[in-house]
């Protein structure tokens, strides 16, 4: 079954002085965030960015694929962290994403876990969406 | 221009059916976003997901290679107002797949009619990093329409 999941941004005037918001998600969740060229582009002063979701999207979606990953082969973790760092070149695109994962996952050693976090990088569909990147890095380890 | 990092942090607890797990913007800017597989696939029921996620990318990357077009094509725009839909659909063998991103555009410029204002739009998408990226493994379209009741075709 195909899933549809929608976002709303308002922008106004041009890109460089203009500024826009995120104005909603179909979800709800969040709403009202504040985006612009400069914030995007140098410091981001509490302001998200379309690298920063993609980030959070992509975190996201890994940890849901390893945390499948880990209870298919008997050992369903306790908690994942994960995050990932976007690296946008203006004039160019994204050019990086690294990722990393911290996990608590009870009889399950470190190679083992390193594998299977190498598996959910490959196939979680947002790794899949970002194929194009040029360098797509991850770090995984076991807590502790 | 130097380079520009963001980063994002997730926390998952349990298993993939019935673990849950909170995502947070290391600029501040939003946290603790509760997600689960049940909201991903099905109804959000108030969660976000990873496709909401890129939706929300895709329309503020969108909207601001639109705003950087038009501003060159001498019609810096009002007001624009920019929607992403994204799709996550089940694929042969049963994995899961991004495979579109449609992006509608209404905007308040003067100076450009509709067809003009299309063919900007589809520029724009063109410059616009996600766009690219998403256009790799699934499919991009964008449709502009002039605010004011005039269609852009």
């Amino acid at each position: 079954m195909a899933t549809e999941r929608k976002a709303q941004v308002i922008w106004e005037g041009d890109l460089m002085s203009g500024s826009g918001h995120i104005e909603s998600v179909s979800s709800g969740t969040f709403g009202g965030l504040d985006v612009d060229w400069r914030a995007r582009s140098e410091e981001p002063g509490g302001k998200t960015s379309p690298e920063e979701l993609i980030a959070a999207a992509h975190a996201t979606c890994l940890s849901m694929a390893l945390s499948n990953g880990l209870a298919q082969a008997g050992h369903a973790p306790e908690k994942l962290e994960t995050s990932a760092t976007v690296t946008f070149q203006p004039g160019e695109g994204i050019t990086k994403i690294a990722l990393e994962v911290v996990g608590r996952v009870p009889g399950m050693g470190e190679g083992e876990f390193e594998q299977a976090a190498e598996q959910a990088k490959e196939n979680c569909p947002v790794s899949k969406a970002l194929a194009g990147v040029p360098e797509l890095d991850l770090n995984a380890r076991l807590e502790g | 221009m130097p380079r520009v990092q963001r980063e994002a942090r997730v926390a998952w607890d349990g298993n993939l059916p019935r673990g849950s797990g909170s995502i947070t913007a290391a600029t501040g800017s939003f946290a603790d976003l509760p997600y689960s597989l049940a909201t991903r696939v099905e109804q959000p029921d108030g969660k976000t997901s990873p496709e909401e996620l890129l939706a929300a990318a895709h329309a503020a990357c969108y909207a601001m290679s639109l705003a950087g077009e038009l501003t060159t094509a001498g019609s810096a725009p009002e007001h624009l107002d920019v929607r992403a839909v994204v799709t996550l659909d089940e694929v042969e063998g049963g994995s899961h797949r991004i495979v579109s991103s449609d992006v509608l555009a209404r905007a308040r410029v003067t100076g450009m009619d509709g067809p003009a204002l299309q063919r900007v739009a589809e520029l724009a998408s063109e410059g616009c990093p996600f766009s690219a990226l998403i256009e790799a493994s699934g499919e991009v379209t964008v449709k502009a329409i002039l605010e004011g009741g005039t269609d852009g075709n």
